[in-house]
């Protein structure tokens, strides 16, 4: 009966009431849209960033992160290898051995890294192939053929075809040199990246940076991306103390917190708008309860208990709360669904995203139902709140007070 | 008769405290958030431009043409050399030179130079990519303040010269700590390889991105004779007077293109668009937030004063029974608005104020996300900024949502009809 009087009083204060759920559905749609375009958005400059040349996982040697010289190399490529191909959590591994030199063509010099890699395994663990902008990708049995980044070529000045020469210390700290064939050039996106790194095939890099069965990183595929962490755990455990297996959210620490903050002060921004809604919710809560008190002191004196008033009223607003959240989880929700779809572009911010090492323009939401379900409750606790007070205050008053109420 | 509508207009408030209260505490509240963003977002953003300025940008740096597209030692740019004037037989460079003018321009503040070059730095371990910048440590500090960004060692290139400040960054990928050795080369003016090996005196942290990661500041006379360059510098950056402003700034970089046309003079935000992008974007978003928070702040004034008016629509229809005009009722519904908005602007622009005034002194310590902080360029510790307009706006968009608000109940009183609505008791 209470339920049946609290729709009938809903429907008698039509035009309140439908104020008071577009308001509760104008604040879920927003936290529901703004939460999967926030977690959509970092999800994709992460993605974009880990993919790009970091990896998921990387293996080095154990010191090598903290103090990256050629003395925390790894030194036997070959076993652990080996090691990863057998072990099911993995799906590609793919050793490099960095160094930095400077690269020469004619009067020019640019300091840069050169990175020894296995190109078909390199493919399966980065997006340095699908990078390619002119020429063609490195390939097995490539000598002195370079791959380099397009910033880095037009500063050097050397096109596809170009030779140019580098000077660096190999594995041994021995003086290393040689003349390299431009054979492709490649963009990623990252300025710093594209302008400042260059590939050649590690069988012949070993030869001339004696650098045979070494490398500075194993980059790790998962087979599932999203357990790399706990992969990363397994694999440490495998290869000994001797080495270091980290996953993304170690490598690329910074930028997973920088997010974070990101979302924080998202989050904290709602938070200002959503204190608004609540004492508007309040506010009109309050006009709506005060201006049926008669009824309520009415109610009261023909015997209806403080807790059955109380109850009806709770009862009116939950149920609008949970129209609005219901409204509002599905318009907020198929906002996520089309932008995770369809993803926003932003190409007038490439230039601000590359600042901050991001190459991405086309940004899509996160469409996470889990997480819909979550924000709609969330939101749901704050409408009830945002009445309670105003119901609670109008159920004290004593019957006679309410009835004569003016 | 005003004191007659004021009056009324606070009686109906203090009739309804609850529900005037809440209205005056919801404005006062979300005002207080709006203000605090406001502040601690600009105070970011103009933390970071203030960073690429102060570090590296200057408000305006000179360059020769083409130097930006293809940083070499070819394309230097002469202080001493004088504007671009007709002189018999063509164009020449006569007067006073660029240093001579900046320095005698009331409008700037300082002016510095540096000699750039790309190239190596290595340890006994390690090698990696840097940017070696020659500068003189006097003038840096005068311009930008460049100590202040010590984290340790010492301001100082040593008595011989041969100390480096580098980059924080560079320090921790190198893991070279103070007085560390290290060896940076280059190639020098004539194209042959030069090195020279330097100690780390000093490591510094700008949260200028691209300096943390490969600056290696060397003294500007070791610079020259290492590369090879006997005069010319690659950039001068100069800081504009206090006092000067946007358009000054703007003229200032008019005159120097006209006097020095082989030269390239961009502004800080030619040279870090993006950081112009976060003020751009950072002051739409205030926008759309402010735009937000008023609006559902105006629909709940709207709320109480409709409901405000319905519920008095007999004490109207009496009180214009007795002779009063329709304007004086209109008049007390609108200053009831304007109280209750007055009274929540003044709370929250007092809440608001302090704390930015706390902050602006004492700032947001963020260290524990410093490093995530510094991806983004910012710093650990965020300056508050306070400015006039916050206020000016916000009041004025009070006012203005007030008065929308109340606008539609004005209406709603004039349909009503109050005479009638006393004759049908």
């Amino acid at each position: 009966m209470l339920l049946e009087l609290a729709i009938r009083n809903i429907r008698a204060h039509g035009r309140r009431s439908l104020l008071t759920i577009l308001l509760g559905a104008v604040s879920t749609g927003l936290l529901v849209f703004s939460t999967a375009w926030m977690d959509g958005s970092h999800a994709q400059m992460i993605r974009n960033a880990v993919e790009i040349y970091p990896g998921y996982l990387q293996i080095t040697g154990a010191s090598f992160r903290e103090s990256p010289s050629y003395e925390h190399l790894i030194f036997d490529v070959e076993r652990l290898s080996g090691l990863l191909a057998r072990e099911p959590g993995v799906a590609d591994s793919s050793p490099r051995f960095e160094s930095f030199v400077l690269f020469a063509r004619d009067e020019k010099a640019v300091g840069g890294m050169l990175t020894g890699l296995v190109p078909a395994r390199e493919a399966a663990v980065s997006r340095l192939r699908d990078s390619l902008v002119a020429g063609r990708y490195l390939e097995k049995g490539d000598s002195n053929q370079l791959y380099l980044g397009k910033e880095l070529a037009r500063r050097l000045g050397v096109g596809v075809g170009d030779e140019l020469a580098f000077v660096g210390s190999g594995a041994d700290y021995s003086f290393a040199a040689d003349r390299l064939r431009v054979v492709g050039i490649f963009q990623t996106g990252l300025f710093d990246f594209d302008a400042a790194s260059a590939f050649m095939a590690k069988d012949y890099f070993d030869t001339i940076m004696a650098a045979e069965n070494q490398a500075t990183h194993i980059i790790v595929q998962p087979r599932d991306p999203g357990q790399a962490p706990e992969l990363a755990r397994r694999l440490a455990t495998l290869l000994g103390p001797e080495y270091q297996a980290a996953s993304w959210r170690e490598t690329m620490a910074p930028l997973v917190k920088a997010m974070e903050i990101d979302s924080l002060f998202g989050y904290l921004t709602l938070a200002v708008i959503f204190i608004v809604i609540f004492f508007v919710i309040m506010i009109y809560t309050l006009l709506l309860v005060y201006a049926r008190i008669r009824e309520i002191g009415i109610m009261r004196a023909l015997g209806t208990t403080p807790g059955q008033v109380l109850t009806l009223l709770l009862l009116e607003s939950a149920l609008l709360g949970l129209l609005s959240v219901l409204l509002g989880g599905l318009i907020g929700g198929a906002f996520a669904y089309y932008y995770s779809v369809h993803p926003m572009v932003f190409a007038s911010m490439e230039e601000q995203f590359r600042q901050y090492g991001l190459a991405v323009s086309a940004i899509p939401a996160a469409f996470a139902p889990l997480v819909i379900l979550r924000d709609m409750a969330l939101m749901y606790l704050l409408l009830l709140l945002s009445t309670l007070y105003p119901i609670i205050k109008v159920n004290g008053l004593p019957p006679i007070e309410a009835i004569h109420h003016v | 008769m005003s004191s007659l509508v004021l009056k009324m207009a606070w009686a109906s408030l203090a009739r309804r405290p609850t529900r005037s209260l809440l209205v005056v505490l919801m404005i006062a509240v979300s005002l207080w958030g709006l203000l605090l963003m406001q502040g601690i977002y600009d105070g970011m953003t103009e933390q970071m431009i203030s960073n690429a300025i102060r570090s590296d940008a200057g408000h305006l740096s000179i360059f020769a043409r083409g130097y930006r597209l293809d940083p070499s030692l070819d394309l230097l740019v002469e202080p001493e050399q004088g504007p671009a004037q007709e002189v018999a037989g063509g164009l020449g460079n006569e007067g006073p030179g660029l240093a001579a003018s900046l320095a005698a321009d009331p409008r700037v503040a300082s002016h510095v130079v540096r000699l750039r070059q790309n190239g190596l730095v290595a340890t006994s371990h390690y090698s990696r990519h840097a940017e070696i910048i020659g500068v003189e440590l006097e003038g840096e500090q005068l311009q930008g303040r460049l100590a202040d960004y010590l984290t340790t060692g010492k301001y100082d290139f040593g008595p011989k010269g041969k100390g480096a400040i580098i980059g924080h960054k560079l320090a921790a990928k190198l893991q070279v700590r103070l007085g560390g050795k290290i060896v940076v080369s280059a190639q020098d003016r004539a194209g042959e390889l030069a090195g020279t090996a330097l100690r780390v005196s000093g490591i510094i942290r700008t949260n200028n991105m691209g300096l943390d990661e490969n600056a290696v500041f060397i003294d500007l006379a070791r610079a020259r004779g290492l590369l090879g360059v006997e005069s010319g510098v690659s950039q001068l950056a100069l800081l504009l007077a206090k006092g000067y402003g946007e358009e000054d700034l703007a003229a200032l970089q008019g005159e120097l293109r006209a006097g020095w046309p082989d030269l390239a003079v961009s502004r800080w935000d030619e040279l870090y668009p993006a950081l112009m992008q976060s003020r751009v974007l950072m002051r739409g978003f205030s926008l759309v937030v402010s735009g937000l928070v008023f609006g559902v702040a105006g629909l709940g004034i709207f709320g109480v004063m409709l409901v405000s008016v319905l519920e008095r629509l007999r004490e109207f229809g009496i009180m214009l029974a007795i002779g009063a005009g329709l304007n004086t009722i209109r008049k007390t519904i609108l200053l009831e608005s304007l109280l209750m908005g007055l009274a929540g602007f003044l709370a929250g622009a007092l809440a608001g104020g302090l704390s930015l005034l706390y902050f602006r002194r004492f700032g947001l310590d963020l260290s524990v996300f410093s490093e995530a902080l510094a991806e983004f360029g910012m710093d650990a510790v965020t300056y508050a900024i306070i400015r006039f307009s916050y206020f000016s706006e916000a009041l004025a968009a009070v006012i203005l949502a007030t008065l929308v608000s109340v606008y539609f109940s004005l209406r709603v009183l004039g349909r009503s009809r109050p005479m009638a609505v006393i004759n049908k008791g």
